[in-house]
């Protein structure tokens, strides 16, 4: 089966997307995923990302109300397209096909 | 608040380089960052962290443009400048008072000015045309006191320079003099004084006067030749084809044959030479044996410098020809006149001489001019243009009330503010060319006053040359950029929202306009306080007692007058009873100097007259007593002096004093002392005056007093005697009093500038007040209405909407009147005889400036006031 292939930021930026449920804009996509992953992540790859993410059809986006913190300025809010959770739900079935076929797994850490 | 703020480079930066589509979301995110931080970590670290993010943008998915979704329309498209035409156009048919204001205000400003360039092109183009033209000098000097102080310049030249200096100076390659000296010609069976100029025979080689007929390197080498101009050839033979014909000139008592060897073209308008009859000039060998006649000093001379030559040097080398040549009678000279200061002879490029004031053209050169016409013509120029745009700027931005609506439509649909202020601007560029072919117009009808007042020959043809006409295009544009500018940047800067909602209020404080108005009254009341002050001294100079009796007085010329020729003349005009009496007296203006005192020196006006002079002028002897025939011994022992005289010599009792003519080895007893009288101009001091009956001073002129109202038939009698007794002079009368107006020529001509300027100003200024009134109470017509309402009568309706205006005109005089002050009291310290500038000129001019204004002003007023309320308040 014929899919666009998504880097590893790309998907957790895609997955983080569908998370915040039509809030996500580049400030709080950057906040979130810094939580979620304690990796450092900027805004301007965030936003390449997107960019990114918009080419390939995974998300789409809609302008927002402006706010003061913003200087007047809209938001752009991004939400997944049917075709980009089709895409993620495709990698999570090949990610669980193959955890499955694993003889023996990996036993989960814990303890020291 | 400004601190919360981004820093503002960085910002401008993103915005630079961010692609537009992303710039928004970016730019947000990034404040909202920058606020989150701002809280957290304080300003220092914010910013630096904001620089930081922003350079992080500088990557290729942020700066790849896409394509816009709607084409952008270009500023200059075809469509928008249709629509800004035809908008222009209903404009200005709409309000066609406006219109007219602007453009008869422009129009005027614009001719006044292209006139002043065309005069000014023609000053400066003067002498410019001959083929020579950088490397002809006029050989001038200066004279130094001892102490090496210049002392005088002397433009003129004797025999000497021209030869020597080309013998001497290798640099010099050739010369030419150049005189002026008055001949009688045969004009048919008349006789006429002609003006005729000499030059040395390759006048033509130097100078580019195009022959028509004639070889110009021949036309002057035989002594009797002649080179005629058309105008003389076609008064004299009917025809330019004139070569080898005759023209007879007097030489002593004989007329002289001169063949015609070349017909000249008319001499160009723009020339400092301009000849009529022109002769070789002939000088004889005893006058170049003569080395004092260095010091005779009497025409111009001119030399060609070989390109490139050092002046300097070779003014340095003209100067070691003259001490070296001049040795011997530097010192006679010296010893005989007691000068003690030298002689620097110096080079002066010919296009510089029409407008040198110290080293004029003149003695044969024509059309001399000073400088400083040229200046006020332009000062005055400039004003009237400024008025003018100063107009077309108060009057768009005051009727801008009416198209704020237009302008808040425009910025609605998407109109950017360039687009404005390209559609004002073009707008101000229409009425400017409107303007501009009537001020074409305008200039063909002003032409021939002009060139009366500014004593030249001008032609509009003179205005298609390129330079001119390049100058035209340029004021063209910054007359309408001046005048356009500052509408479009305001007009574009409304904001549509205020200007929609009708919330928008132009009558503020609008100082600019307010001080605009009070900038043309300046200027206007400027001008009339110095025509005023100029028509005073006009008349003052014009109607000043001259301490002599000029009516009725005809002015005879007849030069080498002999005494029993004049007494002839006395006897045989004197049979006819309309003559009261005749006077003769030398001719042209003499001055001499004298020793008094015993060794003082003393400069003075030197008259040759008879006992009937004094009389007949009716001037007062205040002591003493006349010349008389009752003492023979008179004209050769007897002086008289007047009061200046006496006061200089500083003489108790003046008469039985001593004057020595120490050079002639004459001595001279003062008898009488004379009336000071204005023998000259009032222009002039009066200077001391003697009187003399020398019998070897010949006489120039012959005074004739005749009954009044006689003249007709004083004249043919005159005549008759005249022709009669000297057949071979030519005759030509003028009377006294009218030739003493004259000499206020230059003052007439100020007048009447000065008269024009203010005329014009003053109307400019109105007509733009009479505009702004107009806008004004279009604008407070709802508020009239609720005043005539409530009881105001029309009078308190006028007096409330004029006071603003007149106020401002009175705001006016306090700038007006110091400056116009100044400017005249300088003026006047040039007449040694003059007005004081009287309060009342002042108040002439405050009256004269507010009560225009206040008719301007108040027609409009009056036309608000009497409209019915019911009108004015019912229209929506």
């Amino acid at each position: 089966m014929k899919r666009t292939y998504l880097g590893e930021f790309e998907e957790i930026v895609l997955l983080t997307v569908a998370v915040l449920e039509g809030q996500a804009y580049g400030v709080a996509l950057t906040h979130e995923i810094i939580e979620q992953t304690g990796r450092s992540v900027r805004l301007n790859q965030i936003h390449a990302a997107l960019q990114r993410l918009e080419d390939k059809g995974m998300v789409k986006s809609e302008m927002g109300e402006p706010t003061a913190e913003r200087g007047g300025r809209r938001k752009r809010l991004f939400t997944v397209t049917a075709y980009g959770r089709r895409t993620l739900q495709e990698i999570q079935e090949v990610r669980v096909s193959l955890w499955s076929r694993l003889v023996n797994p990996f036993k989960p850490v814990t303890s020291l | 608040m400004n601190a919360s703020q981004p820093p503002r480079w960085a910002d401008r930066l993103l915005e630079w380089f961010c692609a537009p589509h992303l710039l928004e979301e970016v730019q947000g995110d990034l404040h909202e960052r920058f606020t989150r931080e701002l809280h957290v970590m304080g300003t220092r670290r914010a910013n630096h962290n904001y620089w930081v993010n922003v350079l992080r943008f500088v990557r290729p998915f942020a700066l790849k443009r896409q394509p816009e979704r709607y084409p952008s329309v270009s500023l200059f498209s075809p469509a928008m400048f249709q629509n800004y035409l035809k908008i222009a156009l209903r404009n200005l048919a709409r309000n066609k008072a406006y219109s007219a204001i602007n453009i008869i205000g422009l129009s005027i400003g614009l001719s006044a000015a292209m006139l002043i360039m065309l005069y000014t092109k023609d000053e400066v183009s003067y002498d410019r045309f001959h083929a020579n033209n950088p490397s002809i000098y006029r050989i001038t000097s200066k004279s130094l006191t001892p102490a090496g102080i210049v002392e005088q310049l002397q433009p003129y030249t004797g025999v000497f320079p021209g030869p020597k200096f080309h013998e001497g100076v290798p640099e010099i390659t050739a010369f030419v003099r150049y005189r002026e000296n008055h001949r009688d010609m045969k004009e048919g069976n008349d006789i006429k004084s002609q003006s005729v100029h000499y030059a040395d025979t390759n006048f033509f080689s130097i100078f580019t006067f195009p022959l028509l007929s004639g070889n110009p390197k021949t036309a002057l080498q035989n002594p009797q030749s002649v080179v005629i101009s058309e105008d003389v050839a076609e008064k004299n033979f009917g025809t330019t084809n004139a070569l080898g014909k005759t023209l007879f000139f007097r030489r002593d008592e004989r007329f002289e044959p001169y063949t015609v060897t070349g017909v000249a073209k008319k001499s160009p308008q723009n020339s400092s030479i301009k000849f009529d009859v022109l002769m070789p000039l002939v000088i004889e060998a005893d006058e170049m044996a003569n080395n004092e006649n260095w010091f005779s000093v009497f025409m111009n001379t001119f030399v060609l410098v070989s390109p490139g030559a050092n002046l300097k040097a070779v003014e340095a080398k003209m100067n070691r020809v003259y001490v070296a040549d001049a040795r011997e009678s530097i010192k006679i000279v010296a010893k005989k006149y007691g000068i003690t200061g030298r002689t620097v002879y110096t080079l002066q490029p010919f296009t510089d001489m029409h407008l040198s004031k110290e080293l004029p053209a003149s003695n044969g050169l024509v059309d001399e001019s000073n400088p400083t016409f040229s200046y006020i013509l332009s000062g005055i120029a400039l004003f009237i243009l400024l008025i003018a745009c100063i107009n077309f700027v108060n009057l768009t931005v005051a009727r801008s009330l009416k198209r704020a609506k237009e302008i808040g439509v425009r910025k609605v649909v998407g109109g950017a503010r360039t687009q404005l202020i390209i559609q004002f601007l073009g707008e101000s560029f229409l009425l400017c060319l409107v303007a501009f072919l009537l001020a074409i117009g305008l200039i063909e009808l002003a032409l021939p006053t002009f060139n009366q007042l500014a004593n030249k020959a001008l032609a509009l043809s003179y205005l298609f040359d390129v330079k001119l006409v390049a100058g035209y295009i340029i004021l063209f544009m910054v007359t309408s950029l001046l005048s356009g500018f500052y509408p479009a940047l305001i007009l574009s800067g409304y904001n549509p929202v205020q200007t929609l909602y009708s919330r928008f209020n132009l009558s503020g404080k609008n100082y600019l306009q307010k001080s605009l108005v009070v900038l043309q009254f300046t200027l206007a009341s400027f001008l009339i306080i110095a025509s005023l002050t100029i028509y005073s001294q006009f008349n003052f100079l014009t109607s000043k007692e001259l301490g002599y009796d000029d009516k009725n007085l005809v002015i005879i010329d007849k030069s080498n007058l002999a005494r029993n020729e004049a007494n002839l003349l006395k006897e045989e005009l004197e049979k006819n009873g309309n003559i009261i009496g005749i006077a003769p007296k030398n001719g042209g203006r003499w001055g001499t100097v004298a020793k008094i005192n015993g060794e003082t020196q003393v400069n003075f006006a030197y008259e040759t007259v008879n006992e009937s002079y004094l009389p007949l002028f009716k001037i007062p002897i205040l002591t003493g007593r006349n010349f008389s025939p009752a003492y023979p011994s008179d004209s050769s022992h007897s002086v008289l002096v007047n009061e200046t005289f006496v006061k200089e010599a500083g003489w108790k009792n003046p008469i039985g004093q001593v004057v020595d003519f120490w050079f002639r080895n004459e001595k001279y007893t003062v008898v009488g002392v004379v009336k000071d009288h204005h023998y000259e101009s009032l222009s002039e001091k009066i200077k001391p005056q003697l009187f003399t009956m020398k019998a070897s001073n010949p006489y120039g002129v012959v005074y004739i007093k005749i009954k009044p109202n006689t003249e007709t038939a004083s004249l043919r009698h005159i005549e008759k005697v005249f022709k009669k007794l000297f057949p071979l002079n030519p005759y030509s009368y003028q009377f006294l009093d009218q030739e003493n107006l004259k000499r206020y020529e230059s003052e007439a001509k100020w007048k009447q500038m000065m008269l024009f300027g203010a005329i014009l100003t003053i109307f400019i200024s109105c007509i733009g007040l009479f505009g702004l009134a107009t806008l004004s109470a279009e604008r407070r017509t709802k508020e009239i209405g609720i005043r005539k309402v409530l009881g105001a009568s029309v009078g308190s309706v006028v007096q409330l909407l004029s006071t603003d205006f007149l106020k401002l005109v009175s705001l006016s005089f306090i700038f007006a009147f110091p400056a116009a002050w100044y400017a005249m009291n300088e003026w006047l310290s040039n007449y040694p005889y003059r007005i004081s500038i009287g309060v009342w000129m002042f108040l002439a001019t405050a009256f004269i400036a507010i009560t225009i204004a206040f008719f301007t002003v108040g027609w409009q007023s009056v036309r608000a006031a009497t409209i019915n309320p019911v009108k004015s308040l019912k229209a929506e």
